[in-house]
């Protein structure tokens, strides 16, 4: 199998992978740099525990993507969410919404709901349920995921939506 | 009781904040220094067949492997995943209840797809995967059997000499005459019946899809010690198997227990550790770690057991349920694993439920060649509410009485026998859940509107209701214990083996402890050890809080006992005459804090405003427990010396069941046969809540799983017993958008013979919306449905063949 130089962004820090070609960006993150708060739950992207924000907008399974494909980009997991040791407001509204049970799909889910919300910054509880598909969670039946959603929408600012993934759009 | 400081607050989940900046560990993040990583090769290609030839000789060529393991290369013992056989006195379970062991750690017999046939150990995942590639099995295909009707037959192939007929349980003649149990003459009251209603149902096999694959990391160590890190559910009873398997003391079986992410019953028991530890005896001083790809756990491990329910109910014109016969033949699956226990239990949530003159119940399973059944959250109660729920509702219509008041008619009260005989209810709050049930969703209103409806869309309404335990005494083994460490600031240190499965748990252990002890959360940690935490059963019949809260409550009050004990030697005061207030022993005769008073109170106490002279700071009292010192000029020690630690080996007296009541209305289109749930209402019997978020958080998760076995989930497998279903692609559960408005009541009342009168939740979610959403789909459309889960194809083909009420 063939490598590639590539150089990444991952929750503000820069990283220079020498990678082979078919490597999952799941793989480069969990197992070559061991940023392990991103979950492998089914490999397929069918769970979106993988879930990781690029470039602070658009939200994918990085067990689908390969890493060569995000040479360049910015790439914001759960453990680049916090600022100055702080909570985001969408961490701190699924601690307050009782929307963690297990918290395996936690990282995955706090990330769509970045996405969610950076593309759309008042969504409605149907655009809510809508954008979580493809996020699975066994523990809640989703109502306190959708809570957390609804009340990070409400308490967040525009300079929120850019901290979660750095510059935007 | 007086005004509670934890006991009720819904305070967010002590492991939160770490599991939302993605800092918990869960087994597949634990790396260590030299880890290999070990590959568990599987028979993907037949349901059952034998291994006529296994050659690993290719796979240990390929560079980077470090070890390959055949059938004889590990230890052949058999075992038991299921942890049966640690809950019951062995007379019992191995001559009574028939539990044996039948499980090998690499087998040359595939008994269902997935079974294990070897294992390599290579410095990389991707190398062993590689490798197992490379492995040669040849084998030699036997006949696949699919359902009990199929393996019970003469002449089937014998899974197991010592199971005849393939019958891996049935309820022993020897406890139970004509391997039934119950009570009354159920065939001379059948006779006096003015309806019966009898039918057989289908209950389908459902995965609990717990979203962490099962993943270990497992070390032989240098001192001779198995050390293994595990999301099992059941970590005491694991540590105990491990150590049993390997024939290592206990004392040398380190067994860690991560974060588990997620649980369900899925690792209520061993799973894919005896393999694990197996690779890591193989290569001592190296850590070896297993991630199990998500296929893996179709395959390989347990679900809920399906089967054939037979159900028949006779009613007198009033309603009375003469009687209640029943029969459920399961699918035990590949190996035997829980087969005494879903089997059995599955009439106990019918017994426990409704006054029949006589009841009898019989259950028993049958090996197949499908995946093991075991442990699912509500072990047999959701199976039993699909059939039960659903006879009841059809003699309701027949007899024109409201579901509802027949309910509440009818339903065991308290001192009525439990769902397990001869242990009386110690309460019940049932009859309020219907009533604030059927309010909430407006029962009467909905249920006269769509009496008559016409067009493509019908609605419809239904009501389910359910019992459960609290632990499963007296049936079951019910132990924890706990200690409570006093450290010289104060501070506290809870040791226990309870896990949590994300339930929260942890979180309620320490507002019952913090209660009890009358001291901050954040002051209290638990710590979850089992070298160091003494006995508990594990996280299994809705016990954690229950038992476990109950440990940590006889912990904490031995530590007040012995606070105050040392108080009354140095204030001179009988010990009866003193009692613990913020945070200080004082004389119960001293006036109480004023109101507002509250933040300063301590401060007052110490400078003696309210109780002079009386009054001794537990800070003191610890500090000088452990800084015994003795002043060197008069030879005067300064105290009573020892640290202070409470300990409590805790055996619950009951079982305090819970009880539940479920409405949900449905909009089913007559056209496509598609079911919109529209909503749900959850009225549940909690005792009282310790902290109400987190049940209602139990109940709504809980609901997804049921709505799922009532519409959407099943396990299915072609003609070759090979998985069909084994992706969240092909494996139908509900989504965000699929979730319908959900409404938790709360009913608290509290039980007279619980902890702080707590009952439990954790089992409770996935019972009965099973029942209520069939019988909201049987109303909308006038048809029963037999067959779980309830697809738009069984609709419309129903539809066709019976027509529409």
């Amino acid at each position: 199998m063939k490598n590639r130089l590539i150089t990444l962004s991952v929750n503000g820090r820069n990283y220079r992978l020498n990678v082979e070609v078919n490597r999952t960006l799941l793989q480069a993150l969990r197992d070559d740099l061991k940023l392990v708060d991103v979950k492998y739950g089914c490999g397929s992207g069918e769970c979106g525990g993988c879930s990781v924000l690029v470039e602070g907008r658009e939200c994918i399974n990085s067990c689908l993507t390969l890493a060569v494909e995000m040479e360049g980009r910015n790439i914001t997991t759960i453990g680049g969410m916090m600022r100055k040791g702080e909570l985001h407001p969408i961490q701190q509204a699924f601690i307050d919404e009782g929307a963690i049970q297990c918290g395996f799909c936690t990282p995955g889910m706090v990330m769509k709901t970045a996405s969610i919300l950076a593309k759309n910054p008042c969504p409605s509880e149907d655009e809510i349920r809508r954008g979580l598909e493809g996020n699975i969670c066994r523990c809640t039946g989703y109502e306190n995921i959708v809570r957390a959603v609804q009340t990070a929408s409400r308490v967040m600012h525009e300079s929120d939506i850019q901290a979660a993934g750095g510059a935007g759009p | 009781m007086s005004e509670m400081t934890y006991i009720g607050k819904s305070v967010p989940k002590v492991d939160a904040r770490e599991k939302v900046t993605g800092q918990v560990i869960y087994a597949a993040e634990v790396h260590l220094p030299n880890m290999l990583y070990g590959k568990i090769v599987r028979c993907w290609e037949h349901s059952h067949a034998r291994v006529t030839h296994l050659d690993l000789s290719e796979a240990a060529k390929v560079p980077g492997v470090v070890k390959v393991l055949g059938p004889g290369d590990v230890t052949r013992k058999l075992y038991n995943t299921g942890v049966l056989d640690l809950m019951v006195p062995e007379d019992m379970g191995k001559h009574l209840l028939g539990d044996i062991e039948d499980q090998r750690i690499f087998t040359d017999h595939v008994r269902h797809q997935g079974d294990a046939i070897c294992g390599i150990i290579a410095e990389s995942e991707e190398i062993a995967e590689q490798a197992a590639r490379k492995v040669i099995a040849l084998y030699e295909p036997l006949p696949v059997y699919l359902t009990a009707a199929e393996s019970s037959q003469p002449g089937a192939f014998q899974f197991d000499e010592r199971k005849p007929g393939n019958m891996a349980f049935q309820l022993p003649e020897q406890m139970f005459p004509n391997n039934a149990y119950g009570w009354g003459d159920v065939d001379a009251e059948m006779a006096t019946a003015d309806l019966i209603i009898e039918d057989t149902f289908y209950v389908p096999k459902v995965k609990q899809c717990q979203l962490e694959p099962h993943a270990y990391v497992a070390f032989y160590d240098q001192s001779g010690r198995l050390n293994c890190w595990t999301s099992t559910q059941m970590p005491k009873c694991v540590h105990n198997k491990l150590a049993r398997l390997f024939e290592l003391p206990i004392s040398r079986v380190n067994l860690v227990s991560t974060t588990i992410g997620g649980g369900f019953g899925g690792r209520l028991g061993m799973v894919f550790e005896p393999e694990t530890c197996a690779m890591a005896m193989a290569v001592p001083g190296h850590p070896v770690k297993v991630q199990s790809a998500r296929e893996e756990d179709w395959v390989a491990s347990e679900s809920r057991h399906p089967g054939k329910y037979r159900l028949k109910m006779g009613f007198k014109n009033d309603g009375t349920p003469v009687a209640a016969d029943a029969h459920f033949t399961s699918d035990a699956g590949a190996y035997f694993s829980h087969s005494s226990g879903v089997p059995f239990t599955a009439g106990s949530w019918l017994t426990g439920m409704y006054k029949y003159n006589a009841v009898r119940y019989k259950g028993d399973c049958y090996y197949t060649n499908q995946a093991p059944s075991g442990a699912f959250r509500g072990y047999g109660n959701p199976q039993t509410n699909f059939v039960l729920e659903q006879i009841v509702d059809q003699a309701c219509l027949k007899l024109n009485i409201d579901p509802v008041e027949w309910r509440k008619r009818w339903h065991k009260q308290v001192g009525d026998d439990g769902w397990c005989i001869g242990v009386p209810y110690s309460s019940c709050s049932l009859d309020e859940c219907l009533d604030r049930g059927a309010e909430a969703i407006g029962w009467k209103e909905k249920r006269a509107r769509y009496a008559t409806q016409s067009g493509t869309k019908r609605r419809g309404i239904g009501v389910s209701v359910m019992n459960h335990t609290s632990g499963a005494m007296p049936m079951l083994l019910e132990h924890t214990t706990c200690t409570v460490k006093m450290n010289e600031d104060a501070s506290a240190v809870i040791t226990i083996a309870c896990s949590d499965l994300g339930q929260g748990s942890h979180t309620v252990l320490k507002q019952i402890a913090a209660e009890t002890l009358g001291m901050p959360m954040e002051e209290i940690h638990l710590l979850v050890n089992m070298d160091a935490a003494g006995f508990d059963i594990g996280s299994h019949a809705s016990r954690t809080t229950y038992v476990g809260g109950g440990a940590v409550l006889k912990a904490c009050e031995d530590v007040k006992r012995q606070l105050i004990g040392r108080a009354s030697t140095r204030l001179g005061i009988p010990v009866e005459e003193l009692e613990i207030r913020d945070r200080h022993v004082v004389s119960k005769n001293k006036p109480r804090r004023p109101e507002g008073a509250i933040e300063d109170a301590a401060d007052h106490l110490r400078n003696n405003v309210w109780g002079v002279g009386a009054s001794m700071s537990i800070k003191e009292i610890c500090n000088v427990g452990v800084y015994h010192f003795v002043n060197p000029m008069n030879g005067e020690a300064n105290g009573i010396p020892g640290q202070i630690q409470g300990y409590a080996s805790y055996f619950p007296s009951h079982n305090s069941p819970p009880f539940g009541a479920c409405f949900a209305e449905v909009e089913v289109d007559i056209e496509t046969g598609q079911v919109q749930v529209l909503e749900l209402v959850m009225a549940h019997d909690i005792g009282r809540a310790i902290n109400p978020k987190a049940v209602a958080g139990q109940l709504v998760g809980g609901s997804h799983q049921a709505l799922g076995m009532a519409l959407t989930e099943e396990i299915h497998y072609n003609a070759k017993g090979l998985c069909l279903t084994n992706s969240f692609t092909d494996y139908k559960m509900f989504g965000p958008l699929d979730m319908p408005k959900i409404t938790t009541i709360l009913v608290e009342n509290p039980d007279p013979v619980a902890p702080y009168g707590l009952k439990s939740v954790g089992e409770a979610g996935p019972v009965n919306p099973v029942g209520a959403t069939a019988n909201a789909i049987s109303n909308a459309l006038g048809i029963m449905f037999t067959e779980a889960p309830i697809t738009p194809e069984k609709i419309l083909l129903a539809i066709a063949a019976q027509g529409l009420a």
